[in-house]
């Protein structure tokens, strides 16, 4: 039956040449490639979990009386969005199951994001012909970033809420046109009616069809110009050693979809996520502590923290304090990510064509600047929950801001050198595994010509 | 693994742990012999006030250089009351952090010391009379989120507060240790009303002033629920929102689909 | 495999009954992930199986095209773009349409937004208005007592973002040393704009025993004796203090506005 569709088709369209042609294509299958398909299959469930919750969602601040099925906020008033959600998790049937899966795999989605361009740049897989696709990636990074925000604050919480007048700040933190980025964006001043109608187009439809054009993009890429793959025998720059699309790589790839979903299915049923009824509505003269983002954002709420109280003013004009931290320090982070490529190859001045990858040892100096890199970001990170470290450890939260900040100076550099000697001693030692190399190799200074 | 390798990652791994506690216990100080040496026979409020109290808070609850006293402002029946039956009180030495503790006292010697520092001419509420059942619990939501969440959470979990360097009421400076807003998880209804109306530490006073006896026994009522909420989505990991959910979605969510993956896919080194 | 699928199968069927009964998010979470897993078992198995014990080898072709397929694609445009390089002027006329059409275009986003204009500069509050909790109760001279904290708004204005104001109460007694001029602070009350001058949060927590105010987003400490400056966190500049009055009837309102912009900073705020 399935060779009479196929004849069917093939007689209306002719791609017989191209289906055996991608049938038979060559994956290269390390464990390390997978992590890119962690990031696309979350994609796919949130677009199959966000379809079904888009029924039901009401991006409305109207104001309601809740009268539903939770019973602590019956008689309380609330927007419209609100309430919807609120319906979803305690009405509609499956509605919170959906909710939940939804937001772990946003959770996931990004994590995958971060885990698989990790890969890319310990490995040099960005490096010619590859730098459109690591920018394109760096893009899909920030795209699944601001759905990530936009999407949970659609319901109009108390903890989303403080979160839209935080970023609300830091538009109006910009020079020149601050004010009219906040007004645009928000419809007037915050808490202007209009905003939660807008996320709610950015992230149902606007982001979503850049994420699937630049992911198809992506793809594309990748499977014209093949994957690249690790030095080991029998692999060289002209050639792609692996499993062929069918059936292997076809039944691995389609299993781990299964998995990557399942996962996200027992967290969605299992684990508490995002308990909004909980949080409360949002009220403009609320807050809540603890207050802190969803975690791909947690950097820029550390850095809103740990900068000290500096800003600048002359002459009645000002660069307020939020500007530092919360736009020139994203701006120049995602500044450098795109141009990396393109630093590297000067600095290096290796200018040629890479289908075998680096091991990370193959290239301390990049791989010490990306540890000192991931160790910066992870120190503004944490910083963001210094008010629950000091309250778990009863320290004065003020001891705890010196610590981070202190840390987001010192952790990278201790990071950045402790792995370029790791890294040196690795090569030099010629152990196959970080955990064969005998400690002694820490020791002796590296001797073999470095290959920066 | 190699042998040296597995004694580094140990050592590590240990301090690790050993830092967070160096943290910890850097908070306290030495212990503090209070004078009077324990009576088995003390059972008036007169005695166990004079054996327990008095060495911080005065003979006639005047206070000392220890304590603040325990007669003017909302000190009275209620605060005595709320720090007894919490177990905040007694404390072993001054400097001691104040919190929840298992009670030191029956209901008994509680009423007994209540009775005694009233005698001493103590201003402040008289042991409120609840009905949280009686109390509407939408009202009660709507009140705790205004003037509650912010310091004990929405959920109620508590929060961290400002250190506090500035001279506090007794006129001794405040140590620069840690304050929190502490969880409301175990706290009995009447402590919570007793609460809002002494402001207890540095807790603001949320009196009878600006709420009715109805708005109280609302508000009480709806933390009382927020001790066992709906946790319809499952296992609630703490309540403290983002967090807590990103280590998760990391350890738990990403974590999982490494390994399948590790499993799937080959290693170099396979063939 | 078969195993795998057959739980599947198994937990599929035990999903549409949980689903007909009701539903119940763990066990919906559950059958879900079973139903997905069991299939994820299978096929992962399934490929294991179908592994090749030697790996395909596919040759690279070089990615740039060749020297003679660029010549003719270069060639096939510029044919076209010969004809069209003639009429230069044309040309010219056309890219001056586009350049104008694409300007107007942009027009729209303007719709999206009001003009900033005072807006950043003011709030609603006013000379004479009266302090109103959440629930639109006036304030009295008694209603709040020593070492209390209230969120008030002008009457009128209930809920407003910018005008939100937090009232303490002091101690008559300690009304001289409170900061800010003495006819601000009637009978021990002293109000400071509830919006951080960091980010914008409001600052929720007051805590009286050390007179600060801690705001939950970024631990920024405000002083209240010294006029809410900023002493520890981020913020770099003081809530601003509302001038407070008793009224004939015994209400505590507003003597006008704030004397400068609430809440965080923003380019031209020292431009009124």
């Amino acid at each position: 039956m399935i060779k009479r569709t196929a004849r069917w088709i093939d007689d209306r369209l002719g791609a017989s040449s191209f289906t055996r042609e991608a049938l038979n294509k060559v994956f290269p299958d390390h464990w390390s490639f997978m992590f890119g398909e962690i990031a696309l299959y979350s994609f796919v469930v949130l677009l199959l979990t966000g379809t079904f919750l888009t029924f039901f969602f009401e991006p409305s601040v109207t104001e309601v009386t809740y009268d539903g099925a939770y019973a602590p906020l019956r008689g309380v008033h609330m927007s419209d969005a609100y309430r919807s959600v609120l319906d979803l998790s305690f009405e509609v049937r499956a509605g919170l199951v959906m909710r939940q899966i939804h937001h772990w795999a946003a959770l996931v989605f990004i994590a995958s994001i971060v885990a698989h361009l990790c890969r890319i740049f310990f490995t040099g897989a960005f490096r010619r012909p590859r730098e459109l696709n690591w920018m394109i990636g760096v893009t899909l990074l920030v795209l699944a970033i601001f759905n990530g925000f936009t999407g949970y604050s659609l319901p109009d919480d108390l903890l989303s809420g403080t979160g839209l007048r935080i970023a609300y700040s830091i538009a109006l933190s910009m020079p020149l046109i601050g004010t009219w980025m906040a007004f645009l964006i928000f419809g007037g001043e915050f808490p202007a009616d209009q905003i939660i109608g807008r996320l709610f187009v950015v992230h149902i439809l606007l982001i979503p069809a850049l994420l699937v054009g630049m992911i198809g993009a992506h793809l594309a890429m990748l499977w014209r110009q093949k994957h690249t793959q690790f030095r080991e025998p029998g692999r060289t720059e002209t050639n792609v050693v692996g499993s062929k699309l069918w059936p292997t790589y076809a039944a691995k790839s389609m299993g781990f979809f299964f998995a990557v979903f399942a996962v996200l299915a027992f967290l969605g049923g299992l684990v508490q996520i995002n308990p909004v009824w909980l949080y409360g509505p949002f009220e403009p003269q609320q807050v809540s502590s603890p207050a802190q983002p969803d975690w791909y954002l947690g950097w820029v709420d550390g850095a809103l923290r740990v900068f000290p109280p500096w800003e600048l003013r002359a002459f009645g004009f000002e660069l307020p304090n939020p500007f530092f931290p919360a736009v020139l320090m994203p701006g120049i982070t995602f500044a450098l990510l795109y141009a990396w490529p393109f630093l590297e190859a000067r600095y290096s001045k290796d200018h040629a064509v890479h289908h075998l990858l680096d091991r990370p040892r193959d290239h301390p100096v990049r791989t010490a600047l990306g540890a000192a890199t991931l160790a910066f970001y992870a120190a503004m990170f944490f910083a963001a929950s210094i008010d629950l470290l000091a309250k778990w450890m009863r320290v004065s939260v003020h001891t705890m801001l010196f610590i981070f900040q202190v840390l987001v100076i010192v952790s990278p550099i201790v990071a950045g050198w402790v792995t370029y000697r790791l890294m040196k001693a690795l090569q030099a030692s010629g152990a196959d595994r970080f955990g064969h190399m005998p400690l002694s190799a820490l020791r002796s200074p590296p001797e073999t010509s470095e290959r920066s | 693994m190699s042998g040296r390798a597995r004694i580094l990652l140990l050592l590590v791994g240990i301090g690790a742990l050993l830092l967070p506690a160096c943290v910890y216990f850097q908070g306290q100080t030495e212990r503090y012999s209070p004078p009077a040496t324990p009576s088995a026979t003390a059972r008036t409020g007169n005695e166990l006030y004079a054996r327990d109290c008095a060495w911080c808070h005065g003979d006639q609850g005047g206070g000392t250089s220890r304590a603040p006293d325990l007669v003017t402002g909302t000190n009275g029946p209620a605060y005595t009351h709320f720090m007894l039956t919490s177990g905040r009180m007694p404390i072993d030495f001054p400097t001691q952090v104040i919190k929840r503790s298992p009670p030191a006292y029956d209901d008994q010697d509680v009423d007994a010391i209540i009775a005694h520092v009233d005698s001493l001419g103590a201003t402040g509420p008289p042991i409120p009379d609840l009905d949280p059942a009686a109390g509407e619990i939408g009202l009660g939501a709507e009140l705790y989120q205004e003037n509650c969440a912010a310091c004990h959470s929405t959920t109620a979990v508590g929060g961290a507060l400002a250190p506090g360097t500035a001279r506090d009421i007794s006129g001794t400076v405040a140590r620069r240790t840690g304050l929190v807003a502490p969880s409301l998880e175990q706290s009995s209804a009447t402590e919570t009303a007793e609460a809002m109306l002494v402001g207890p530490g540095t807790m603001p006073v949320f009196g009878t002033e600006t709420f009715s006896e109805d708005e109280i026994d609302s508000i009480v009522r709806y933390v009382l629920y927020l001790q066992d909420p709906i946790d319809r989505g499952g296992a609630p990991i703490g309540r403290i929102g983002p967090v807590a959910e990103g280590a998760v979605g990391w350890i738990v969510g990403l974590g999982a689909l490494l390994l399948v993956a590790r499993v799937i896919g080959t290693r170099t080194g396979d063939e | 495999m078969g195993l795998g699928f057959g739980a599947s199968v198994v937990a599929s069927i035990g999903l549409t009954a949980l689903y007909a009964l009701g539903g119940q998010p763990q066990l919906e979470g559950i059958l879900l992930g079973v139903s997905l897993g069991g299939i994820a078992l299978g096929l992962i198995l399934w490929g294991e199986e179908l592994m090749p014990s030697v790996p395909f080898v596919q040759e690279r072709h070089d990615l740039p095209s060749t020297g003679q397929e660029r010549g003719q694609a270069e060639e096939s445009f510029e044919a076209g773009a010969e004809l069209v390089e003639r009429r230069s002027f044309v040309g010219k006329m056309l890219g001056a349409a586009v350049a104008a059409l694409g300007l107007v275009a942009l027009f729209p986003i303007r719709s999206l937004g009001t003009r900033p204009g005072p807006s950043l500069y003011r709030t609603p509050w006013s000379a004479g208005a009266r302090l109103v909790t959440v629930d639109d109760e006036p304030v009295l001279a008694d209603g709040l007592q020593v070492n209390g904290v209230l969120t008030v708004f002008p009457e009128g204005h209930t809920g407003s973002a910018d005008a939100q104001t937090l009232l303490i109460r002091f101690d008559a007694a300690e009304a001289p040393d409170l900061p800010g001029p003495l006819e601000w602070t009637p009978e021990g009350f002293i109000a400071f704009s509830k919006v951080c001058t960091h980010a914008g949060c409001p600052v929720g927590l007051y805590q009286p025993q050390s007179r600060e105010l801690f705001c939950p987003c970024h631990q920024s400490v405000f002083a209240v004796m010294e006029g809410a400056k900023p002493t520890a966190g981020p913020a770099t500049r003081p809530l601003p203090q509302l001038p407070l009055a008793i009224d004939e009837e015994g209400y505590v309102v507003a003597q006008g506005d704030y004397l400068e912009p609430i809440g965080p900073g923003f380019w031209s705020r020292g431009r009124d």
